[in-house]
């Protein structure tokens, strides 16, 4: 058997070693250890050889690490070089890196947009043992998920289930926002009711006071950032604050605020649940108005304390509702981005959606940069080509050749690197407003930075590899000869590229403009009432409710109001539903729920809705509890053809305490929930007594400036309430704010679209500025021959507007399909309109021949004999 | 200016490095040294110390023909240079005079030619 050195003793020893010593010592080695084979054992020959290695790590011997030496000694010829031509061409430099830095910065923006997102709720210290508590609803129509729980699920949870559960909280299922004051100063601030325990579950951190402060019912914790607004300076702790001109509070405590990436981000206080509640239990088992929350004990899994209750509230199932009923637990890592459930099942979110959607829309913003760089590279075959020719005869390897444009594409996307981190440090604030969030750069983390080079790596690779690829390929003797092929291969992947380009830039200002129409199409859509000059004020405590009448009486003396009215659920959402109703004569229950509201007399004329048929609610008929009033929808479940004067029976509620209504007036549907859905079926009850009237709605007079109005308006409310708070709500102010999300959708496709289509152009710019250099010569004998300007313009643009025509082919029916899609998530919705694609691919079209105009008529206006002289 | 004095170690592979003539590089060099001088020594401290008598300017050196029994690859072979037999002369001298003033061997008859 043949004995060798040992493998790794040679590798060793030739990492170490310096060049020029490697021969001989690995033949004087290799010989020793033959020599010591015949005379001892493998083993020690092994051995010896190890030794005999492990002698050469001598300061003679080892390579000098630290000098450039043992890099190629390219390296720096390679920089220089790409440097030189970097300079050369400033033009194509310029475009090279604008494009790729545009497109690192979009990188950059999304990617840390989407950190931030995974990042959520991690500030807490249990991330990984904080729950909350879901139910599970198996029906025949379906499995519905739903994290509305009863008060007594969560005491029996804290009570019974402790060997699972360190701590348990429950809020309301709706946090609003509240009035806080102190002394004259009033603010409306977001915050939860919670139990208790809520600040160890959270581990709030707590900067004045303790986590038991919430112990005491009277107590009140409040964020930094809100003590420093109501307090300044002084010390918050002791201090009284005012909630809702009702309860006074004493502040128990100060915690740092939550950052914006959490759930409760939001909080500028917590109090204590046992505020509300401190007479009556609310800890029953029938009412779904709560959250449940929970930190799980140390070590305890998620799935053994699901499987532990899930049963608990199946006793408590509703028959005609659903078939079982289970609970389980969500934890923390998926409140953000994986709360989405259909039939059962976790599935993609809004907002993972969203987050493939940009984070593929950067790529491929960055690819268009990338695309830029090949195309222009490879553009320049003729002079690079010469450049690769010498290199080759002076014994150049392809390998080197090719590692020379790598080289090359690095330092462009270095520089495209530097400019881009200028450039997000720039866009951050207004990137913050768009998306909502609050990114910063983290300057301070070695991790980014090591990202970041990595990235710039990864993406010269992709930009340098073509051309690399490409270039270094050149026959010398051909290339010096400048007989380079012209066509071929290289110009028809040139132009895939193009069309590439484009298809994406005319697929994006098709989406641009269907977002932006269908936005548009909600915002105009009519609302079944006037928008504009309506005011809302909500009632903060009893007072506001019971001195009602009052309040109208007195607005109305001011001049500036026309009408006011009050219900018990705002104009902005559909809360309050209720089903079971049967018409007169039929046995049939309708089994499909109404938006069911009280109204008191006046709500018709102050929201100044459109009446169809039938009469308004009117003081003239007293108090006419049996009257109703549906909309046109609410018409169209009950299946009624003649609905004014027809009775309706209600099986499960009683309204005004009655269950017999009649018909009276039939209304144009409202919009009141989201401007995307059809509208909900509405079905109004006269307001007869003191409550529900929770909102106030003042009509001001159109031909007074709203301002003044205002003015007079909160003068005469703090006549009749003068410790109630008062802020008032423009309804078409508050109709908008639905529009936050689409809006956010719009404006980033707008800039995304807008700069994927800068930087083809860019690229266009360059691709046709060399087409002119080259077919100057061509251009000088066709004009001394004859041809016009407009001849030459329009066949040097031929060729790039045939590209775009491919580019629209590609792009139109891609726009179509995926755009039909997006429009099939809202039920009120624009037809895809024909008018769009057009625009998309005309407008590409035009903004591709200004481009390319600029170079062909330049050219075509050039005297000839300036290009012909020197031949 | 370089270190033109003379090591013990030095000197010893100097003289192999004469003795040896057309065989001498670092491996043979080393194997010489262990059998004449009965200490082991690794081909490294050799090869280290025949570079070190190249920088002074005792030896040259040159690549060999390649053999089978080193996987094909040339040795480097060393020759000792005018100055290196200088310096070995030069050497010897000064231990022979220091040998016959030593009056224990004064007796003995050195017969070193």
């Amino acid at each position: 058997m043949k004995v060798h050195p040992p493998k790794y003793a040679v590798h060793f020893l030739t990492f170490f070693l310096k060049q020029e010593l490697q021969e001989e010592v690995l033949g004087d080695l290799e010989e020793a250890f033959y020599f010591n084979r015949k005379k001892y054992s493998p083993r020690k020959a092994r051995w010896l050889y190890w030794y005999q290695v492990l002698n050469y790590l001598r300061p003679f011997a080892i390579k000098n690490f630290s000098s450039p030496q043992i890099y190629p000694v390219m390296l720096s010829h390679n920089i220089k070089i790409s440097f030189r031509t970097l300079v050369k061409n400033k033009t194509y430099s310029l475009i090279n890196i604008l494009g790729l830095a545009i497109g690192i910065t979009v990188s950059i923006l999304i990617g840390l947009w989407v950190m931030d997102e995974y990042s959520y709720n991690k500030n807490h210290e249990h991330y990984d043992r904080i729950v909350q508590v879901m139910r599970k609803d198996v029906a025949t129509e379906g499995i519905y998920i739903n994290s509305s729980m009863v008060g007594g699920l969560g005491v029996e949870l804290n009570e019974k289930f402790s060997h699972y559960f360190e701590y348990t909280a429950l809020t309301f299922f709706r946090p609003s926002e509240q009035v806080l004051s102190v002394d004259e100063n009033s603010f409306e601030e977001m915050g939860y009711f919670f139990q208790p325990d809520i600040t160890h579950i959270l581990s709030l951190p707590m900067l004045e006071g303790s986590r038991n402060a919430l112990q005491n019912p009277s107590n009140v914790i409040i964020s930094k950032s809100f003590a420093d607004k109501v307090f300044s300076s002084e010390n918050a702790i002791g201090k009284t604050i005012n909630l809702n001109a009702n309860v006074d509070l004493i502040v128990g405590g100060v915690f740092r605020d939550l950052p914006n990436n959490s759930t409760f981000g939001d909080a500028s206080f917590f109090i204590s649940q046992a505020l509300i509640y401190n007479d009556e239990n609310p800890y029953v088992w029938n009412n779904y108005n709560m959250k449940l929350f929970a930190l799980l004990k140390p070590n305890v899994s998620i799935e053994d304390a699901s499987l532990a209750i899930k049963d608990v509230m199946e006793p408590y199932r509703d028959e005609w509702w659903s078939d079982q009923r289970e609970l389980f637990l969500l934890p923390m890592k998926d409140w953000n981005l994986n709360s989405t459930f259909e039939n059962g099942i976790q599935v993609a979110s809004q907002k993972v959606q969203f987050i493939r959607l940009f984070t593929l829309i950067g790529l491929v913003i960055l690819l268009i940069g990338c695309i830029n760089f090949m195309n222009l590279n490879t553009a320049q075959y003729q002079t690079r080509g010469k450049e690769v020719g010498i290199r080759k005869t002076l014994g150049s390897v392809r390998s080197s050749v090719a590692s020379q444009f790598l080289v090359e594409s690095f330092m462009y996307v270095f520089g495209a690197l530097v400019v881009s981190i200028v450039l997000v440090y720039l866009l951050l604030p207004g990137f913050n407003e768009i998306s909502g969030k609050e990114v910063t750069l983290p300057w301070m983390y070695p991790e980014f930075w090591l990202a970041s080079i990595f990235f710039s790596l990864i993406v010269s690779l992709i930009a340098g590899s073509y051309p690399a690829f490409f270039l270094s390929s050149f026959n010398p003797i051909e290339a010096i000869k400048g007989k380079l092929k012209k066509g071929g291969k290289n110009v028809r992947f040139r132009q895939i590229l193009v069309v590439f380009q484009f298809s994406i830039s005319i697929f994006l200002i098709i989406g641009t403009i269907t977002i932006h129409e269908q936005i548009n199409h909600a915002k105009t859509r009519s609302m079944g009432y006037e928008k504009e000059g309506l005011l809302t004020i909500r009632g903060r405590n009893a007072e506001f409710a019971e001195k009602a009448e009052l309040l109208r009486e007195e607005l109305r003396k001011t001049g500036v109001v026309d009408e006011v009215a009050f219900s018990n659920y705002p104009l902005t959402n559909t809360l309050g539903n209720n089903g079971g109703f049967s018409v007169e004569g039929s046995t049939e229950i309708n089994n499909e729920t109404f938006n069911t509201i009280y109204v008191t007399p006046e709500y018709g004329a102050t929201t100044k809705w459109e009446l169809v048929a039938g009469r308004d609610f009117s003081r003239e008929f007293g108090n006419e509890i049996n009257s109703i009033i549906l909309s046109e929808s609410g018409v169209a479940q009950l299946g009624l053809t003649n609905p004014v004067g027809t009775e309706l029976i209600a099986h499960n509620n009683t309204f005004n305490d009655q269950s017999n209504f009649t018909i009276v007036g039939v209304v144009k549907d409202m919009i009141k929930g989201s401007p995307f859905s059809n509208p909900v079926p509405l079905m109004l009850f006269p307001n007869v007594s003191t409550n529900r009237r929770g909102y106030m709605f003042i009509r001001l007079r159109p031909d007074i400036p709203y301002g003044e109005s205002i003015v007079s308006v909160q003068e005469s409310f703090h006549s009749v309430l003068p410790d109630h708070p008062f802020y008032a709500h423009f309804a078409d102010d508050q109709y908008l704010a639905k529009f936050k999300s689409e809006e956010q959708t719009g404006t980033l496709a707008t800039l995304f679209s807008s700069l994927a289509i800068l930087i083809s152009c860019m690229g266009l710019f360059g691709l046709s500025a060399f087409m002119v250099t080259q077919r100057v010569k061509e251009i000088g004998i066709r004009k001394v021959l004859g041809a016009s300007v407009t001849n030459l313009w329009l066949m040097l643009s031929r060729d790039f507007a045939r590209l775009v025509t491919i580019s629209c082919l590609v792009a139109l029916p891609v726009a179509f399909y995926v755009m039909n899609l997006w429009l099939q998530n809202y039920e009120f919705r624009i037809p895809l309109y024909w008018w769009i694609f057009a625009a998309g691919a005309v407008s590409c079209l035009l903004v591709t021949m200004l481009t390319v105009s600029y170079h062909s008529i330049r050219a075509s206006l050039a005297n000839p004999v300036d290009s012909l002289k020197t031949e | 200016m370089k270190e033109t004095k003379l090591g013990d170690f030095e000197e010893t592979l100097l003289l192999i490095v004469g003795i040896l003539g057309e065989e001498a590089y670092a491996f043979k060099i080393a194997e010489e040294f262990e059998d004449q001088l009965e200490r082991s020594v690794s081909i490294g401290a050799v090869h280290s110390t025949l570079n070190r008598l190249g920088e002074k300017g005792f030896l040259t050196s040159e690549m060999g023909a390649p053999t089978a029994e080193r996987g094909g690859r040339r040795k480097r072979i060393y020759e000792i240079t005018a100055e290196g037999q200088r310096v070995l002369k030069n050497s010897r001298d000064i231990k022979l005079s220091l040998w016959s003033q030593f009056p224990a061997f004064a007796d003995l008859k050195f017969n070193l030619g």
